[in-house]
């Protein structure tokens, strides 16, 4: 099976007044299915470019990128759109829910995009909704709704297409610490049901949620280290497999 | 599919929540689609009325008189031409083979009175009895006088409608006696209800006697005109040949002009056409002058939606929104806005055309313009969202979902 990420010598060069910024300069990695990842580094590192190149939001200078055997770095925007539909949840820092629309259709957008039937596309939302336990909130507006809300409404979005990975931008860095706490163990929570967590953030003790933390800085990866919980990662992966 | 339906709804949910704005912005093409259908309703109005002026004059009668009835020669030119004399009627019956037909008319303004009643300024035409073939005119009650009543000078009336009311108004006329100046005539019949001519004067404000009653009242010579009714089957002919009796009458020379005029239903309708023309000209103006405005009211609009909407174009971006899927919502939004305003605008001239129909003539709105209106209306939507829906299709993801 491929790997679920392979990036080999990934660069990303920006013009910003006719110099040449080196947002990534030469990045390698691979990332396995059901790994829990963070990916650190002080602003200006990379790291930004770094979670929209793996997010299929932008495309590299030169180099490869890989997902699922898919070629990502020969797409065109209509495909990178497609791919980030199929297989990408985002969850954003400022949680970017739609304000017009109740949670429950907000979570229902992406299955749109995926050109599902309607009343499959609200069942499937339901359950997403379900999963970080807001059943309740459904039809409430976002501005109904306190920022730990939020954030999990956003979760169920990036849930809904059953994506290969989510992708988490600072996800807990407009919230308070206890929301943060909540927020934190739904992605514990889904880790351990078997999806493939990246976490973008500079906190430390976010970090330690993960299972794997890659530094990055001036556009390199500078350290990638397995923390101690890395053994308890097979045990769901067999869970994974028995089901 | 899903995603055309789904596109529908989120267009009209980003118009239903910007509601003031939305209406505001489409005011232009309001006006533009109420011009354009009210035009419509106006011409349609004047054709009816313009027809049903025009049956008055026959198609087959061609009036000879004086001076042209739309024509460009000068005043003096006509003020010297010879009066028509009312022998020329006898000649052109006897020598025009596709003459039907002809009667002299002679013309002038009276008043007419009985005991206390008098009703002023009205038209009073001395002719024959072949009046009534030229003239569209039928006879509602009594009878047009004979040809002897003509022959002998008979001192008898046909009234108009209108007179016959200021005149007599709960009795029956007919013998009657009524007075024109202190000459004494006696009602023998009534016209019908005609209306008005081209909303210029009414033809129920006339009076009819024999032309030589006429001629020994009031005036032997004086302005007169002849009907001559022909064979509508040879028109052309019938007026080519009445141009040779009447210069053979008159005896001109091949290098002289026709120093008469003969004048036909024709003459109206170029008229009529020209002045349609200037009204549809101006109607089409103003629409399309209002439609481009409206068009540029809601490209502008539509400009600052994206630009409102920009972080909601990342985030739909991300999750999956194709360019083209963000191309077609924009789209649709300007397009709505727009048929919204062409609803509106025939809603309006709905109306209008109700207040037209009932308080000035009768007329309808035309079906086709409304249609024609909306899609008018739906090519300014996609014309004027085509710039700015292009730029939220383009629209980088990364930079917009920075976008404060």
């Amino acid at each position: 099976m491929a790997d679920l990420i392979k990036l080999t010598g990934l660069q990303r060069y920006y013009e910003v007044g006719g110099e040449t910024v080196k947002a990534l300069d030469g990045v390698d990695l691979i990332i396995n299915h059901n790994e829990y990842i963070s990916i650190m580094g002080p602003s200006g590192s990379g790291k930004s470019t770094m979670m929209n190149m793996i997010g299929c939001l932008d495309s590299p200078t030169t180099g490869t990128y890989e997902f699922e055997g898919e070629k990502v770095h020969e797409m065109d925007d209509n495909q990178l759109a497609s791919i980030r539909n199929r297989k990408i949840g985002f969850v954003f820092q400022t949680f970017n829910l739609l304000p017009k629309l109740t949670a429950l259709r907000n979570v229902e957008l992406p299955l749109i995009y995926a050109n599902i039937h309607k009343d499959e596309r609200l069942e499937l939302a339901e359950i997403a909704m379900e999963k970080v336990s807001l059943t309740d909130r459904m039809h409430h507006k976002p501005n109904e709704l306190s920022g730990g809300q939020r954030q999990r409404v956003a979760i169920a979005r990036a849930l809904v297409t059953n994506p290969s990975i989510i992708l988490a931008d600072e996800p807990t860095g407009n919230l308070d610490s206890k929301s943060g706490v909540e927020i934190m163990d739904v992605f514990d929570e889904l880790h351990r049901e078997g999806n493939t967590i990246i976490l973008v953030t500079h906190e430390a003790y976010i970090a330690k949620h993960a299972h794997r933390t890659i530094q990055i800085l001036d556009g390199r990866i500078e350290k990638d280290d397995h923390n101690r919980k890395t053994k308890k990662r097979k045990k769901p992966t067999k869970k994974k497999a028995a089901a | 599919m899903f995603a055309y339906v789904e596109s529908v709804r989120m267009a009209l949910n980003a118009i239903w929540g910007n509601k003031m704005r939305a209406a505001l912005t489409t005011l232009g093409i309001i006006i533009g689609i109420l011009a354009v259908t009210l035009m419509g309703t106006l011409i349609s109005g004047l054709d009816r009325s313009f027809e049903k002026s025009m049956s008055f004059l026959g198609r087959d009668v061609l009036y000879i008189s004086k001076h042209e009835w739309f024509g460009e020669q000068e005043w003096w030119e006509i003020r010297n031409r010879p009066d028509l004399k009312v022998d020329y009627v006898e000649k052109l019956k006897d020598q025009g083979k596709y003459v039907v037909a002809a009667a002299p008319v002679a013309m002038r303004s009276v008043n007419i009175t009985r005991k206390d009643e008098m009703a002023m300024g009205i038209r009073l035409a001395g002719t024959t009895p072949e009046f009534t073939q030229t003239a569209f005119m039928n006879i509602e009650s009594g009878r047009f006088y004979t040809e002897g009543e003509d022959r002998s000078g008979a001192r008898v009336i046909v009234i108009g409608y209108d007179v016959a009311n200021v005149l007599f108004e709960n009795e029956n006329p007919i013998g009657e006696k009524v007075k024109i100046g202190n000459y004494v005539f006696r009602v023998v019949g009534i016209a019908e209800k005609q209306g008005k001519f081209l909303g210029m004067f009414s033809l129920d404000n006339r009076a009819i006697i024999p032309l030589g009653t006429y001629q020994r009242l009031f005036a032997r010579r004086g302005w007169m005109r002849f009907e001559v009714k022909v064979d509508d089957e040879h028109i052309d002919d019938a007026k080519d040949e009445i141009i040779a009796i009447m210069r053979r009458l008159r005896g001109l020379g091949p290098e002289e002009k026709n120093d008469f005029a003969i004048n036909q239903q024709d003459a109206f309708r170029q008229q009529y056409q020209t002045m349609k023309i200037a009204i549809g000209g101006t109607g089409l103006f103003i629409t399309v002058l209002s439609l481009v405005v409206g068009g540029i009211g809601i490209m502008n609009i539509m400009f600052v939606s994206v630009k409102e909407r920009t972080r909601e174009i990342g985030v739909r971006k991300a999750i999956g929104a194709t360019q083209r899927s963000i191309m077609r919502q924009f789209l649709l939004e300007a397009l709505f806005i727009c048929l919204f305003g062409g609803f509106v605008g025939i809603t309006l001239a709905l109306g209008g055309s109700f207040l037209i129909d009932k308080f000035v003539f009768p007329s309808t709105m035309p079906v086709s313009l409304a249609i024609i209106s909306l899609i008018l209306s739906s090519v300014v939507g996609i014309v004027a969202g085509l710039a700015p829906s292009y730029k939220a299709a383009r629209l980088d993801p990364i930079e917009a979902l920075r976008y404060e």
